[in-house]
């Protein structure tokens, strides 16, 4: 341990810290209760969501045993199809969003001085829907005719032919758990937009919020825009496929195109629902282990805002091959190029903060560092794609799904580890391992380059997704995708161990071991029920790391402040 | 210590804070909802540009052997769904001046608009020669009224609740969260028809 | 402890130190060995493609050169500086003092506002004429409309490897179904699984699905687009290359999806007439089909693991039929 410990404030007494309410079960049994402390609901959030990612994953093996020949022999064809299907479901919408709302949930009130969510009974109401469409997609499986096998986007007429003509089918399940999941995000958003909206600290104006909150709301805002559209395409879809109106069915009438662009103008702003809280995460996480503040946070914050309303106008990029008009195909094309002006200034913003700085690279560092880097690669494919004349080559084949995996496995996932590492100590008031944690991510940093790097070159030699067999010529890059992914999914086990047993018997962390500076770091770890005894007072901008100015003017928690910034050195150096 | 002064400018821009998480919560359900009532137009939204997007493309859009839509029933029903509106804002001015009666008279009046609307639409159905299964002009018409319909059931019984509510003694002597909600959700339901009117009843 | 006045010093000197002469000489010196790797790398990006089949090839290919080296310099230029500061910045062990406190630099942040703008005006600009050049459809009139009465892209002079743009023939009419391919020929009345065109010349085709929708995608042409059941498709683009090339299924369409592929040659006129009028001889018959010929075998009853399918269209009935396995180019 470090060299201060004299200098820890004394310890809030247990009945504040380990009481999650009043009269609630005071031990882990909380965590299988109906609580409405949103922090007992942020945890229930993160740990479902990642017994989905390892169900996912586990999905995800498979099809790349799979893939690691050319013939489709490890599985039947309908049942690689259900997988991928399954994969991309279940990984969008029960491993993501809940997780991103888990930490929403955690993290949201406390950065910004609350006691709880602006309705905690609302709260627990839309997490306990997660595992009754979880369950509900699961349940797909053993059913007559198996899950969905139309891919997650369930394209029509696809998504229509249910060729065992039952009532129940997998595709109908699915549709109606993508609605239930649907409900619970729109619950989840009006509730955080309210609390970002209303329940701010005395002090804390739109410019000293810290950059987490600005990019949790800006993708909140998304989805209740988005997500309506989508719900809208698929009731239409469900009577199409239960009752038999012919929407979207050309055989009568119907328009298949007119669902995809229900589709997208809902999915393509989903995956910056995804990425913009990570861009908070990553926000937070360099100036505390550069220490140095956010640079050009005004900016930076809103320029969340910025690709918030510009994700609203660049879905048909991905249908510039479908039967899209020529003026559209070339409009998409600079709307979605755009983009990448309000992430270049966030990008490069980063690469400032960390410049010059004093950088100790932990576990929660090393994972926003990689993931940065995976996301500028994917950042600049993305663009890529975004030109039309290109996307047409490749539209469809491994180079898009490399593209988003670098995304959404590389900088997301990533960037989640890098968000749970950060914010262990302060969630169950334990240190983890560093050394584990470092495993971890040279293990992931390796996995997810071996396996979603060569699929760039299989995409522009032309080997479609969605395949369960392909011509011989693609087998090299495959085998070692594969071999990638299997090295992937071994990383998750030391980080599994690692946050078992430091939850159980980690190193006691302190209220502030990293020495950062927010209203979370000022109360206790965990933070005791209603987080605050006294609403604290802000006074200056987040992340004043270098300079003198104290954050708040009065003493927030169960015992004094002296030193808002935690200056002297306590708890863990790397 | 730290403790240094706080900048006066601040507290004019202070959100007000609640110390008690039940009233944070009062304070909050009318924002929450309005939120919620923007995001829920969406859907209309999409299913609105649906229509449209149909009837600018498709080659024969009415089912065959029908005409058009009889227009004289339901532009009556649009009056009266749309004066509800006015009947309704009067009810709320009647709780706010604390006269019980006169808000449940005019509450109930509204009640009784809404299901008038309800009924002429349903009367409207049995006489249409088309199913939802007729093309994609039965589908999203049966799927617009049909989902507006769902709303308006909403609303009514919304307004009953709240009429019985208004029975417990006192319960709304300080305002009441629930009447305000409910009315503005009836302006919304308002609103829709009326779009909804002219795209599917006037725009031929 | 650091006051007001003192974070303005420390700024000031910041400033001076970033136009410090040493320092603008080890910059362009950096700047030109990645503008050096960029180049390098653009041109390998011509070797991770396929052959250049088509004048489309050319043009999409040298759109994909331009922005790989783009991108390059990019990556290079934001990973380099921040590997620089992962290994020269660290914090000693038992360091607990803050870096400096710098907010933000207008200037600066000016300066990488405008550079990506006017670095995707670039690339917008550059793949807007791509797209134009490659006239596959009318890049501003709808071109994909239910009573496709003109032929997108004739009006085009300018297209490379058009030879003749005044020629005009009937289109090639393309079958998709689950899961066979079949491509008609109708001023011969041929039908084929197996599409047959000749080099140098605008091929043109109509393009229809009777189930789903499925992708006409031929890799080495570079060119792709999803055929819509219910509408008719114009679709047209140049082989240069003779040769013989994949032509896949992109867009997914069920059980079979991965099998619907098939071959096109690409050959002389003199050859391409003389195996359009050989299949002109020849009698209807059943073509190879992987989708039916499982399906059958699963139906059977031998081998099935998986789950309800939609039963596949019968094999096409054509003149002339080929493996549809890959031939190894
Ligand atoms: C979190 C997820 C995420 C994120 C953040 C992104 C970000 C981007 N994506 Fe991606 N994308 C997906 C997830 C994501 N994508 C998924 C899941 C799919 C496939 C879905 C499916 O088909 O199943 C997809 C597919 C997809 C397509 C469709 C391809 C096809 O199907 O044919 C396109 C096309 O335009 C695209 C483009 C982009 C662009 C331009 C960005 C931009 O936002 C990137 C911007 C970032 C940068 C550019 C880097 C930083 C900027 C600078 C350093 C400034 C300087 C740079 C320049 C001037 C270039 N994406
Ligand atoms: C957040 C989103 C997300 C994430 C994290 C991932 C993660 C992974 N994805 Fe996925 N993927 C998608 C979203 C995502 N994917 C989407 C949207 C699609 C498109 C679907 C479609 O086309 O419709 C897709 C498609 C897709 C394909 C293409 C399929 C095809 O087109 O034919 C492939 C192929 O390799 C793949 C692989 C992987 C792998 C190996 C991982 C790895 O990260 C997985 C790591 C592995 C684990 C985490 C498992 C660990 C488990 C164990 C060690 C076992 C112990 C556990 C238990 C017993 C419970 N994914
Ligand atoms: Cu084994 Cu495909
Ligand atoms: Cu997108």
């Amino acid at each position: 341990m470090s060299n201060a410990v004299e200098t820890r404030p004394p310890k809030t007494p247990p009945e504040l810290t380990q009481q999650p309410a009043p009269g609630a079960p005071d031990n882990w049994r909380r965590f299988f209760s109906f609580s409405t402390d949103h922090k007992v609901i942020g945890i229930q959030y993160i740990v479902t969501a990642f017994v989905f990612f390892l169900f996912g994953g586990l999905l995800a093996m498979v099809m790349r045993g799979e893939l690691i020949t050319p013939e489709a022999d490890l599985v039947d064809r309908t049942v690689y199809n259900g997988l991928f299907t399954m994969h991309g479901t279940i990984m969008l919408f029960m491993w993501t969003f809940p997780m991103l709302n888990g930490l929403a949930n955690y993290i949201v009130p406390l950065q910004i001085g609350a006691r709880d969510m602006a309705f905690p009974r609302l709260n627990a109401a839309a997490f306990w829907m997660v595992p009754v469409f979880g369950v509900i997609l699961i349940t797909s499986f053993f059913i007559p005719g198996g899950p969905s096998q139309s891919g997650w986007w369930a394209y029509p007429p696809v998504s229509l032919q249910n060729p065992t003509g039952n009532l129940i089918n997998g595709q109908a399940l699915w549709l109606v758990a993508v609605a239930l999941s649907g409900v619970s995000s729109i619950m989840g958003a009006v509730n955080i937009v309210t609390t970002i909206f209303r329940m701010r600290a005395p002090g804390m104006g739109w410019f000293r919020m810290p950059a987490f909150c600005w990019t949790v709301l800006s993708a909140q805002l998304i989805q209740l825009i988005g997500l309506p559209a989508l719900t809208a395409g698929a009731v239409m879809l469900l009577l199409d496929l239960t009752v038999g109106t012919s929407f979207f069915d050309p055989a009568r009438g119907g328009d298949p195109v007119l669902y995809q662009h229900f589709f997208w103008f809902y999915s393509h702003p989903a995956v910056y629902v995804i990425v913009l809280p990570i861009f908070g995460v990553f926000s937070e996480i360099f100036p505390v282990y550069s220490r140095k503040p956010l640079f050009g946070y005004k900016v930076v914050v809103v320029s969340s805002l910025l690709i918030t309303l510009f994700s609203l106008v660049v879905w048909v990029h991905h249908m510039f091959a479908s039967g899209t008009p020529g003026w559209m195909r070339m409009l998409f094309m600079f709307s979605t190029m755009a983009i990448s002006i309000p992430t270049g200034i966030k990008v490069f913003a980063w690469v400032a903060t960390v410049w010059g700085g004093k950088i100790r690279l932990t576990s929660a560092m090393l994972f926003a560092l990689g993931g940065l880097t995976t996301f500028l690669f994917a950042g600049i494919t993305g663009i890529m794609l975004a030109s039309t004349p290109f996307d047409i080559h490749v539209n469809n084949t491994y180079f898009v799904v490399g593209h988003f995996h670098y995304v959404i496995n590389g900088a997301v996932v990533m960037g989640f580890y890098a968000a749970i590492y950060h914010w262990f100590p302060k969630m169950t008031g334990r240190m983890y391992y560093e050394g584990l944690g470092k495993l971890h991510f040279a293990l992931t940093f390796i996995g997810i380059n071996l396996i979603f790097l060569p699929m760039h070159p299989l995409g522009l030699m032309g080997m479609p997704r969605r395949v369960a067999s392909y011509d011989p010529e693609f087998a090299f890059y495959n085998v070692i995708a594969s071999l990638g992914g299997f090295l992937l999914g071994v990383s998750t086990l030391p980080f599994i161990l690692n946050m078992l047993s430091s939850w159980v018997r980690g190193e006691e962390a302190g209220d502030n071991p990293w020495r950062a500076i927010g209203l979370e770091w000022l109360v206790s770890s965990p933070p005791p029920h209603e987080n605050f005894e006294e609403i604290p007072i802000v006074v200056s901008p987040p992340y004043g790391y270098g300079s003198d100015e104290p954050l708040v003017s009065n003493e927030p928690a169960g015992h004094p402040v002296g030193n808002p910034e935690g200056k002297v050195g306590q708890g863990a150096i790397a | 210590m730290s403790t240094t002064k706080v900048d006066p400018t601040l507290n004019a821009k202070v959100v007000p804070v609640s110390t008690h998480l039940e009233e944070a919560e009062e304070d909050n359900r009318m924002f929450g909802f309005i939120v919620f009532l923007l995001s829920e137009s969406v859907i209309f939204l999409s299913f609105f540009v649906g229509y449209i997007v149909y009837k600018t493309n498709a080659t024969d859009w009415l089912p065959a052997g029908f005409e058009g839509l009889e227009v004289r029933e339901p532009f009556i029903n649009t009056i009266v769904l749309v004066s509800s509106s006015f009947v309704i804002y009067f009810a709320e001015r009647f709780l706010q001046k604390e006269n019980l009666w006169g808000f449940r008279i005019f509450w109930l009046l509204t009640m009784a608009m809404g299901s008038f609307f309800l009924y002429g639409q349903a009367v409207e159905w049995m006489g249409l020669p088309f199913g939802f299964k007729d093309g994609v002009f039965g589908g999203t018409f049966y799927l617009l009224t049909g989902f507006h319909g769902l709303h308006v059931l909403t609303g009514v019984l919304l307004q009953g609740i709240m009429l019985g509510r208004s029975f417990i003694p006192n319960n709304y002597a300080e305002g009441e969260y629930g009447v305000a909600a409910t009315s503005l959700f009836w302006h919304f339901v308002d609103v829709i028809w009326i779009v909804l009117f002219l795209l599917i009843y006037v725009w031929r | 402890m650091t006051n007001q006045t003192g974070n303005q010093e420390q700024r000031t000197r910041d400033l001076k130190r970033v136009f410090n002469w040493r320092r603008v000489l080890g910059l362009s010196v950096l700047t030109a060995a990645n503008l050096a790797i960029s180049y390098w790398m653009g041109q390998q990006a011509y070797g991770w493609l396929p052959p250049q089949a088509s004048s489309e090839s050319v043009l999409v290919d040298k759109l994909f050169s331009f922005m790989t080296a783009v991108g390059t310099f990019i990556f290079i230029g934001v990973t380099g500086t921040l590997l620089y500061s992962m290994i020269y910045q660290r914090a000693a062990k038992y360091d607990p003092t803050d870096g400096p406190p710098i907010e933000g630099n207008t200037k600066l942040e000016i300066i990488w506002t405008a550079v990506p703008i006017m670095l995707i005006i670039w690339i917008g600009t550059v793949s807007f004429q791509t797209y134009d050049q490659m006239s596959l459809l009318e890049p501003f009139a709808p071109a994909v409309m239910k009573t496709a009465g003109t032929l997108p892209g004739d009006q085009k002079v300018a297209v490379p490897g058009d030879l003749e743009p005044t020629e005009r023939e009937m289109p090639i009419e393309v079958r998709s179904r689950q899961w066979s391919w079949e491509f008609y020929y109708p001023e011969a009345d041929v039908s084929s699984t197996e599409l047959h065109i000749p080099v140098d010349k605008r091929a043109r085709f109509k393009l229809t699905s009777e189930d789903v929708i499925h992708g006409f995608y031929v890799p080495a042409f570079r060119v792709k687009q999803d055929i819509i059941p219910g509408r008719e498709i114009n679709f047209s683009f140049t082989p240069i290359r003779e040769g013989r090339y994949r032509l896949r299924d992109s867009q997914y369409s069920g059980t079979y999806f991965a099998s619907n592929q098939t071959n096109v040659v690409v050959e002389s006129e003199d050859n391409y007439q003389k195996w359009l009028a050989n299949a002109a001889q020849t009698p209807l018959s059943p073509a190879e089909n992987v989708a039916s010929e499982s399906f059958d075998k699963a139906a059977e009853g031998s081998i099935s693991l998986g789950w309800a399918t939609v039963r596949p269209a019968p094999a096409p009935m054509v003149n002339y039929t080929s493996s549809e396995k890959d031939t190894y180019e």
